[in-house]
């Protein structure tokens, strides 16, 4: 049998990497959760019905808890009071999650350089993926939400968790 | 009516919070606040007098145009020169555009009359202004006047629809003027009552006529600092629990304030948990760790 030609085993079997299976499954079925802030999170519900349907990536289960969700769309304005609360949800998803700064306003301020907005919610939990606009349309969303699967995608579980793999050694 | 008194306030760390709540004017002086200079109340005395002033201008103006000339007549005349055009006094200039302000005016309404009638020296001024009626009260006798416009069968005004309040710096004597505004649904009228206050005074909580008045009576507090006697939950409502100053007032820099360099975590927890501390302390529990040794 040449080297060239596919084995019978090949016929029925894919080879691939442990990661890529988990990244592909991870990037395909990333589901939000449910949690809007203000104007922008309009934008974000009409990405989520029929006319944009988000559901076509994989994105479209809003889910009520942050505990079963793996991505969490800060979509509005960060306001000093609101920040605890942001911070709480984002502790109580489970690893490994995700986080899409929507509109100008959650990823630096917006209109409001004023004594209650916090200037970007990257200062108080991390961001993957910033979508600019005031609002963002869905598309813009859309595309963003790619961006966020290509990063899953490339990713890889020793980097995610590297820091603690080095801290262990 | 029981003695309005002071609630107590929570006893708060003295050090003023570091950090996110000092801004840099130096470097952004364009941010730097504007404060107002005039008292724009709007008020029939105070209108009445500003015409009385614009006319005495006018007035003087008129006459030192007349002893000009007479000077420069005498001059020319001594000189041999033609005598120079006697002066014209310069017409008002009529207000006729559509986009005429309405001034306040004389008070005709039945209920503000009645509303003087059975008030007496407690009302300080009554005035219509654009078909909207206003009465201004002294700020003692506030409940009083709120509990004669609910429940005076003549008056009957079911509903506080709104109360809020503003800040005058450049006011003499008083600093803020707290408004409330009555709509009676049966009679199908509304109708606005006025209190002028300075800073530290603690007008009557409304709740006890209107009982919608307590959320809006702590937001007055939150955005303007003028607390409330007798009022159920003084507390902030907007703001969180631990915020500093008063955002409404005009003193109050509401540019450039954004959370830029927020330290979140220790700034905001660690006062959190002092005043939680605080709080189980006041209600004779240790939340404190014990300590090791
Ligand atoms: S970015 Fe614009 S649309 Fe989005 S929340 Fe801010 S102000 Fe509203």
């Amino acid at each position: 049998m040449g080297i060239n030609q596919l084995s019978t085993l090949e016929h029925i079997l894919i080879t691939t990497k442990v990661e890529k299976v988990m990244n592909w499954s991870r990037a395909t079925s990333v589901w939000p959760v449910t949690f809007g802030l203000a104007c922008c999170a309009i934008e974000m519900m009409a990405a989520g019905a029929s006319r944009f349907d988000f559901d076509r990536f994989g994105s479209g289960i809003f889910r009520a808890t942050p505990r079963q969700a793996d991505l969490m769309i800060i979509a509005g304005t960060v306001t000093y009071k609101m920040a605890p609360v942001i911070k709480t949800l984002y502790d109580q998803m489970p690893e490994p999650k995700w986080v899409i700064a929507m509109g100008s306003c959650a990823t630096a301020g917006g209109p409001f350089d004023s004594y209650h907005t916090i200037q970007g919610v990257d200062k108080i939990i991390p961001v993957d993926v910033f979508i600019p606009g005031c609002p963002p349309r869905p598309e813009s969303l859309i595309y963003g939400f790619m961006k966020l699967q290509d990063k899953i995608m490339t990713s890889s579980l020793a980097d995610r968790y590297k820091d603690i793999f080095e801290e262990v050694g | 009516m029981a003695e309005p008194d002071v609630p107590p306030t929570p006893d708060m760390p003295d050090e003023a919070p570091a950090g996110p709540y000092v801004y840099d004017y130096k470097a952004a002086p364009n941010r730097q606040i504007v404060m107002p200079k005039t008292v724009p109340l709007p008020s029939l005395r105070t209108y009445l007098a500003e015409q009385k002033a614009a006319a005495a201008a006018d007035e003087a103006k008129w006459l030192k145009m007349q002893a000009d000339f007479e000077t420069a007549k005498a001059k020319a005349e001594a000189e041999g020169k033609d005598a120079p055009k006697p002066p014209v006094r310069p017409v008002p200039r009529k207000d006729d555009n559509d986009m005429k302000t309405p001034w306040p005016q004389e008070a005709k309404d039945a209920d503000l009359l009645l509303l003087q009638e059975r008030l007496g020296d407690k009302v300080e001024e009554i005035f219509e202004q654009a078909g909207e009626l206003t009465c201004q009260v002294t700020k003692d006798s506030i409940l009083e006047v709120l509990q004669l416009c609910r429940q005076d069968a003549a008056l009957n005004y079911e509903m506080l629809a709104d109360q809020t309040a503003t800040h005058y710096p450049a006011a003499t004597g008083f600093a803020f003027s707290v408004v409330y505004h009555l709509t009676s649904i049966s009679r199908r009228k509304r109708l606005r009552l006025r209190i002028l206050v300075p800073e530290g005074f603690l007008p009557e909580s409304a709740c006890a006529v209107y009982p919608g008045a307590n959320w809006m009576e702590r937001e007055i507090y939150d955005m303007l600092g003028i607390r409330f006697a007798n009022h159920p939950d003084m507390t902030r409502i907007l703001c969180p629990e631990d915020w500093e100053g008063y955002p409404l007032r005009k003193d109050y820099p509401t540019v450039g304030w954004g959370q830029r360099d927020i330290s979140f975590r220790e700034d905001r927890g660690g006062r959190l948990d002092l005043i939680a501390l605080q709080k189980a302390g006041q209600l004779g529990i240790n939340l404190k760790q014990p300590k090791a040794d």
